[in-house]
């Protein structure tokens, strides 16, 4: 209840913090893209929009993530309302659950309204079927899994480190995660056993990001554009890794502001 | 209004006015600083990376955004024309272009069918190079392979571009084969195999293009040259009664109308555009009006033999009856 609680909070202040602002910018590019397309490509409107819209929500989404992740713990100790809050009985993890889960509300509620955007553009240039709609909701759910990683790679870093820092740490290990296969791949071109061993450690210990932009060998964007089925199984291995890494990064965040002295 | 309270309206109002000013002066500012840079001096073709492999690993998880930014990019790389005449090779990057767009989606199917038109057109409508149309669709053709549209493309630059009739009759009967594939391809491929009828078998694939396609720019090509082809048949057929008339008259008709009256043909045709063809009586030369709007093609001359032989066939067995 105290996580809810704490979490109901996060999701308040980002709102009064005017995160939403971004769908305007969003419900623009869609009408903008609407109306010009149609003169820009040949052929192909609908799959630019999906494509345009997807990605905005991805990147839309990332910004978010790292912006507001980084400021999470930070700013709490920075306007020293973390006194109040630990005086209270609240446990150090259950405020950063909290924390955690308030801006993954926010995501949510962006990536939703987002969507509904992107749906309500393609009906209005010249429709889709209820399938195809359909199809597009599992791309969103893999973009909101990505979400819900960086946003626990950027609370892990605000546990200990600066925002301007932390941003940089996680916008990295955003882009290296995007990496992660090919750091196997190279490591395996060297031929030499101690870089292979690295190259294999830092594959499971780095977020591997490209988990939820790529399923089925495919890009995740590229299959709903052409409204093609993502599997079941890669939606739900993606979802299994989601959880497993996000838990284990709030557990480390856990175990550093445990240890963390406020005075 | 006291003068004092009338200085404070004026502080109040200064910021604004201040702003309003400097905003309107970015314009002219900015104007001036383009006007001392060298006409083309940024290249718009190298604001974007020309290896497809270095653009795809770069594209985190974007690359479909990126292709259709790509295809944006290389419609307008092919489509401005006063652009690409600046240039010194006139559609030197659309190879690379087209590459980056098909490696970032290699389902986009419209881009390997209008790339390759793009490509195989002549200089200056097109770069010239139906070789690399040949493997832009051989690409699409791996990727997609149940694509019999593809293989009709394919023959299609054999046949038109390439003038490889045994290529592109190969092709079309690859076509043929797979499911999905219309009747007619059969009969396209046969006649692309007997060389003669090479000009009737490609009327008949612009008449395919122009009926089936559902793209307003493939369907303008084909109409061209159609009507292309249509402009050239018209002057000779003209020339040939031209030619019948003074034989039988010991001069040449004084106007094109003058062949209707003496029964050697029924109408005078409009070009295309539907402009009347201009006539010049002291020489018998048939030619488009200089304000038509058609445009002709240049035929191959084997083929205007078999045309003027049909139409003397056809005058023949007419005087006959």
């Amino acid at each position: 209840m105290k996580v809810l609680a704490i979490a109901r909070n996060t999701f308040r202040e980002n709102i009064r913090d005017k995160i939403l602002y971004n769908l305007i910018l969003f419900a623009l590019l869609m009408i903008l893209s609407s109306l010009v397309l149609g003169q820009l490509t040949l052929g192909y409107e609908e799959k630019v929009i999906v494509d345009l819209g997807l990605s905005s929500i991805s990147i839309f989404g990332t910004l978010i993530a790292i912006f507001i992740g980084i400021g999470l713990v930070y700013k709490e100790l920075e306007r020293r309302t973390i006194y109040a809050l630990l005086a209270k009985p609240v446990h150090r993890w259950e405020f950063i659950l909290g924390k955690y889960l308030g801006l993954l509300i926010t995501l949510l509620a962006n990536v939703v309204i987002m969507t509904a955007g992107l749906e309500l553009t393609l009906a209005a240039n010249g429709g889709i079927s209820l399938e195809n709609s359909l199809r597009l909701i599992p791309a969103v759910y893999l973009i909101f899994l990505s979400l819900a990683v960086t946003t626990a790679v950027a609370l892990l870093f605000s546990s200990f480190s600066t925002p301007a820092l932390s941003a940089l740490f996680t916008f990295f290990l955003w882009v290296i995660g995007h990496f992660n296969a090919d750091l196997l791949k190279f490591a395996q071109l060297t031929k030499a056993a101690t870089a292979e061993f690295v190259a294999g450690v830092l594959y499971y210990v780095l977020p591997n990001i490209s988990n939820f932009s790529v399923a089925d060998s495919r890009s995740v964007i590229q299959s709903a554009a052409y409204f093609e089925p993502i599997r079941a199984a890669a939606v739900a291995w993606a979802t299994c890794y989601a959880f497993l890494y996000s838990a284990i990064l709030l557990a480390i965040a856990t175990a550093i502001f445990l240890h963390r002295d406020f005075k | 209004m006291t003068s004092r309270s009338r200085l404070s309206a004026w502080r109040r109002w200064l910021p604004g006015i201040a702003l309003l000013a400097a905003g309107l002066l970015v314009k002219p500012v900015q104007d001036r600083i383009d006007s001392l840079r060298p006409d083309g001096e940024v290249d718009a073709d190298l604001i974007y990376f020309s290896s497809p492999g270095a653009v795809k690993a770069m594209a985190l998880g974007y690359e479909s955004l990126l292709a259709d930014v790509y295809w944006m990019r290389a419609i307008q790389y092919y489509g401005r024309r006063e652009e690409a005449a600046r240039r010194q090779v006139r559609y030197k990057n659309l190879p690379a272009l087209l590459d980056i767009v098909t490696t970032l989606d290699p389902q986009m199917l419209d881009v390997y069918r209008a790339g390759s038109i793009f490509l195989a057109e002549p200089d200056p409508i097109g770069a010239g190079q139906p070789r690399e149309a040949i493997r832009l669709l051989d690409r699409g053709i791996s990727q997609l392979p149940k694509e019999w549209r593809l293989l009709f493309d394919k023959g299609f630059v054999y046949f038109w571009y390439l003038h490889d009739y045994r290529s592109a009759g190969q092709t079309w009967l690859a076509a043929a084969r797979l499911e999905g594939s219309p009747p007619w391809i059969e009969g396209l491929a046969a006649r692309g195999l007997s060389q003669g009828g090479a000009v009737d078998a490609a009327k008949d694939l612009w008449r395919r293009e122009l009926e089936n396609s559902t793209r307003a720019d493939v369907r303008n090509n084909a109409r061209d040259h159609l009507n292309g082809i249509q402009v050239d048949e018209d002057i000779w057929t003209l020339e040939f009664f031209v030619e019948k008339y003074t034989a039988t008259h010991n001069a040449r008709p004084p106007t094109l109308a003058e062949l209707v009256r003496a029964g050697f043909t029924s109408s005078v045709p409009n070009d295309p555009s539907g402009m009347p063809y201009d006539y010049y009586a002291p020489t018998g030369a048939v030619s488009l009006n200089p304000s038509s709007k058609a445009r002709p093609i240049t035929l191959p001359d084997d083929y205007r033999q078999i045309f003027m032989n049909r139409l003397a066939a056809w005058y023949e067995s007419h005087q006959k009856k």
